[in-house]
């Protein structure tokens, strides 16, 4: 009978079971690895800061797709942009080494046309999206789908990110920085630790470590602990992009006081600290800092895309989506700003 | 439960499992340290099961079975057919190249369809229970069972005649 003979086999083949002690040390010993590996990439959140830092700046371009334009490019000084230009940051989540990285922080630095000061624009990584491509999913995997999962390439992942949020938001991006979770830390510490305001007590699900409401300075580690909170936050992973938001606005304030946006030496110095973990798309750093003396005020004003439940996942608010992106592309969320003051998340 | 009491009582026979799952006793290591990696990794979550053990075993299960690299390889080049310069002279020698033959049909099984067989007559779990762990409703499970069998007999049939 064939069931019997299958019994029989199996039960012959017991004997090539490998022992347990050995393999069980060497769990142990890739748990502590990856754990480690965890802690330096893993958290979400992540870097925007250093956005902060080189961000508020950050603009002169990928050259846009338009004829006219090609020209110029080439050309060894192109003068600054001018005009309304839209910057994405991407903090990446490089979990566990196999998987594709995630995106899980989303951000718009937009800089209005009149140059008065930066805006930060979060979109949540659960937003329900189109991956062109792919199939629908959260704003966070289009990341993983473009840099694909064998040999992930962040240029790539950057890439279709920047479609999808192109598509969403309704124009295009000038230029884009990726970074890792390294970065922030790594800003943070040149720059001497940055002050965080924060408008409820935060308590750190990773090192039971508790932020209090109100201002507190954080060094590099303690601005990372921050960043990966959303478990206990009433709002959760919204919470998380507008603590991200405050502590961007704290490190772009730390660096205008010390004078490091403006100053070159300065400048490479944190860039040669920063190294690997920051890849930027469409222009190098230096040039995405020289618009920064033109911005009248460097004290960033905190938005998000309105958006609703819509279990699991979250969709744009269709009340209230529409006017916000059509302020962004028409470069007046001043106004939407005045008008819709619970709209705005305090930053300091 | 810790993971600590998790891992004392239930990693050998795990490394039976996945054993009979992979037919190789470093495939199986390396799916069992793999599997165990997440676990512990994610024990607060594993602890939180109905039934730890079977939420391990549906991870182990569904890795293996989505497992490409190198499987291909290992099914076609390290568990070909029988060597054919095997000796055929006594009874005992046959019985045995009777026993690596059914050792080797089941390697040539989708790894879904071994799974079932493995679950049902190596760890002789009743059939929801396997629905369960491999994700499938019970009449699949059923109809696997039988379709796999009917491949070995098959099998079995063509070589002996």
């Amino acid at each position: 009978m064939t069931e019997n003979e299958l019994r029989a086999a199996f039960a012959r083949h017991e004997a090539l079971t490998p022992p347990a002690g050995p393999v069980r040390a060497a769990i142990d010993r890739a748990v502590v690895v990856r754990r480690r590996r965890r802690q330096r990439f893993g958290a979400a959140g992540v870097a925007l800061a250093v956005l902060g830092a080189l961000g508020v700046g950050i603009p002169q371009l990928a050259p846009r797709p338009d004829p006219q334009d090609a020209t110029t490019v080439a050309g060894p000084s192109t003068g600054l942009p001018t005009g309304a230009l839209n910057l994405l940051v991407l903090g990446l989540d490089t979990r566990s080494g196999a998987a594709a990285p995630a995106a899980d922080s989303v951000m718009i630095v937009h800089l209005p046309a009149d140059r008065s000061r930066p805006y930060l624009i979060s979109l949540p990584r659960d937003l329900e999206v189109e991956i062109p491509g792919f199939r629908r999913d959260k704003l966070n995997a289009a990341f993983a789908y473009g840099a694909g999962r064998e040999h992930p390439d962040r240029s790539k992942g950057y890439d279709l990110t920047r479609r999808v949020v192109a598509e969403l938001i309704g124009v295009p991006v000038d230029a884009g920085v990726v970074l890792t979770f390294p970065a922030l830390r790594k800003v943070t510490d040149v720059l001497g630790g940055v002050e965080v305001c924060l408008p409820q007590q935060v308590r750190s699900v990773h090192t039971r470590r508790v932020f209090p409401a109100g201002c507190q300075h954080l060094d590099g580690p303690a601005s990372m602990d921050l960043l990966r909170q959303r478990r206990g936050l009433p709002d959760g992973g919204q919470d998380r992009d507008r603590n991200a938001q405050r502590l961007v606005a704290g490190l772009v304030r730390q660096a205008g006081e010390k004078g490091v946006l403006t100053d070159p030496v300065q400048i490479s110095r944190l860039l040669a600290a920063v190294g690997p973990d920051l890849t930027v798309a469409g222009a190098s750093v230096p040039d995405l800092l020289r618009v920064v003396p033109e911005l009248a005020s460097v004290e960033p004003v905190g938005l998000s895309l309105p958006v609703v439940d819509d279990v699991p996942r979250l969709r744009a608010d269709p009340r209230a989506a529409p006017a916000f992106l059509d302020a962004l592309r028409e470069d007046r969320l001043d106004r939407w700003a005045a008008a819709n003051p619970d709209g705005v998340n305090r930053l300091r | 439960m810790t993971y600590e009491d998790f891992a004392d009582s239930r990693l050998a026979a795990l490394l039976r499992y996945a054993v009979m799952l992979t037919g190789d006793p470093h495939q199986a290591e390396d799916l069992v340290q793999e599997t165990m990696v997440r676990v512990q990794l994610h024990w607060r979550r594993v602890a939180r099961a109905d039934s730890p053990e079977r939420y391990v075993r549906r991870m182990l299960t569904n890795q293996h079975i989505d497992w490409r690299r190198g499987s291909w390889m290992r099914r076609v080049l390290l568990r070909a057919e029988p060597d054919e310069s095997t000796p055929v002279g006594t009874d005992h020698a046959q019985s045995s190249v009777d026993r690596d033959e059914i050792w080797s049909w089941l390697a040539r099984l989708p790894r879904r369809q071994r799974a079932t067989l493995v679950l049902r007559y190596y760890e002789d779990l009743p059939d929801a229970e396997i629905a369960d762990i491999l994700g499938c409703a019970v009449g699949t499970v059923r109809s696997s069972i039988s379709r796999a069998l009917a491949t070995l007999r098959n099998e079995y049939v063509e070589v002996c005649s």
